[in-house]
């Protein structure tokens, strides 16, 4: 074990070339996560909303386009967006950005069914309770409906939010510097300490993820007794 | 991916008459993006103070140079490095690039700078001739030319793929497989690293002979003229040999005789 390699790098594989340099390393996985963690519950669950309340043609529209964005791998669409895109139509596309939004695209799609299941658990009494007090649909829904089921899939959003942070080491394929990336530099630069390398980026993602499963659960214990 | 790579390279035949000719760009913007490794030494790497660095980057360098404009350095990897070029990302790609007939259907190469053979690194005494890679389980960097040709040249060998050096090498050591394979610039440079290197040897064969090019995108026959010219002119005013002394000459931890220059014919 080479554990003065990690501590010497240690700057590196946190911030990336900060302050001299652009942002990387594990803060560049927090922002990668936090932006497409953000768009993925708006995303997530003004889709679960609008399979609910729509009917017709466009809720199958939807449904189509949310099953599409599940059925891609996430590397395929953060891949064809960057080098696709400039060729088709000539935009230029910021790697950082494409990450986030391929991200919250596709954890929002997963997102909107666990809305809508969470709309549709509420049960219809709750919602023919609100109309019968003369409540329309959509106060119905932001009143009554809404409030509940956000705090019932407070667990499949973490779930997704989960997902996501790792997810966003694929980034390496369009050269984004996030934790990941640095340590396959690192590693590259040094040749002969993968295991070192690697297995403080497991600790990092691990204490990643569960701090934000122990926030989600302190969060959910607060809501309940509220 | 590949499949994907291919359809890439076919949209760029459509689309790349709509680019007005490169060299202006790149005269205009006053800036050459180039795509260079940052995950390979000695030809692209991060150094410890974060800065790119490799003998790739000293050519990237040198031609920005002579362009007169400022160079933009962009990492890549074998999975990246012909997508950021087709796709406009980049105008150059200076990352160890073997010229292969199948790549030039999808990009121009210029006149080769360095050359290298495909060599073993392989517990000692397993591997003496050409014929015993037949028996072997080898571990190969994916995505690259060694790989190819392994996989072509010798059906019955076990060839592991590996995403970088790093882990294949971790895989040899571990004993997953008996003999790892690359450039023998960058094994020698490797073994030299390698704490229990006693137990290992570098074949004491070459499989291939291959040359390194810099990587245009296609039909760019004004920028790729400048590329060679700057080559050219490199080998001639002894800076070529600079650049390589500075990373393979007798003072680096890894020394290699030069046995190629830059105008030698390929």
């Amino acid at each position: 074990m080479n554990a003065q390699l990690i501590l010497d790098n240690l700057p590196t594989l946190l911030w990336g070339a900060y302050p001299n340099g652009p942002l990387g390393g594990l803060a560049l996985t927090l922002l990668l996560a936090s932006l497409a963690g953000l768009g993925s519950a708006l995303l997530g669950v003004a889709g679960g909303v609008a399979l609910t309340m729509w009917q017709g043609w466009p809720k199958r529209l939807l449904a189509a386009l949310v099953g599409f964005l599940r059925a891609i791998p996430v590397l395929m669409l953060i891949f064809w967006a960057y080098f696709l895109l400039p060729i088709l139509f000539g935009v230029d596309i910021p790697e950082i950005a494409t990450v986030v939004a391929a991200l919250a695209l596709i954890g929002g799609a997963y997102l909107a069914h666990g809305a809508a299941a969470g709309l549709a658990a509420v049960g219809r009494g709750q919602w023919q309770a609100g109309l019968s007090l003369g409540l329309s649909r959509w106060q119905t829904l932001r009143l009554i409906a809404l409030p509940q089921a956000l705090r019932m899939m407070l667990p499949s959003f973490v779930n997704q939010w989960v997902a996501l942070i790792k997810d966003t080491s694929l980034a390496y394929i369009v050269g984004v510097s996030e934790l990941t990336y640095v340590a396959t530099q690192l590693n590259n630069r040094t040749l002969v300490y993968p295991t070192e390398v690697f297995l403080f980026v497991g600790l990092m993602y691990f204490l990643l993820c569960s701090s934000l499963q122990l926030a989600a659960a302190h969060w959910s214990r607060r809501l309940r007794v509220a | 991916m590949k499949r994907g790579l291919l359809f890439l390279a076919l949209l760029s035949t459509f689309a790349g008459h709509a680019y007005a000719d490169k060299l202006d760009d790149i005269k205009k913007a006053g800036v050459l993006r180039v795509a260079v490794f940052d995950s390979n030494p000695p030809f692209g790497f991060v150094d410890a103070a974060n800065k790119q660095q490799g003998l790739d980057v000293d050519y990237a360098q040198a031609i920005a140079k002579k362009l007169g404009v400022k160079l933009e350095l962009r990492s890549t990897n074998p999975a990246n490095r012909i997508p950021l070029l087709v796709s406009n990302k980049v105008d150059l790609v200076a990352a160890n690039f073997t010229i292969t007939d199948e790549r030039a259907k999808q990009l121009d190469f210029s006149t080769p700078y360095f050359a290298t053979g495909q060599q073993f690194i392989a517990k000692k005494g397993l591997l003496k001739q050409p014929a015993d890679i037949g028996k072997l389980r080898i571990g190969a960097d994916k995505g690259t030319t060694q790989e190819v040709t392994l996989r072509e040249k010798y059906p019955t060998a076990k060839v592991i793929a590996y995403d970088d050096t790093p882990l294949a090498l971790a895989a040899l050591r571990n004993g997953n497989v008996q003999a790892i394979t690359q450039d023998d610039a960058k094994l020698v440079a490797l073994l030299a690293k390698v704490p229990d290197k006693d137990k290992y040897e570098l074949a004491p064969f070459h499989l291939t002979r291959e040359y390194q090019g810099i990587g245009v995108a296609k039909g760019e026959t004004r920028l790729l003229k400048e590329v060679n010219a700057t080559l050219t002119e490199l080998e001639k005013s002894g800076q070529a040999k600079t650049i390589y002394d500075r990373w393979f000459g007798p003072t680096t931890p890894a020394p290699l005789p030069r046995t190629f220059k830059i105008g030698d014919k390929a």
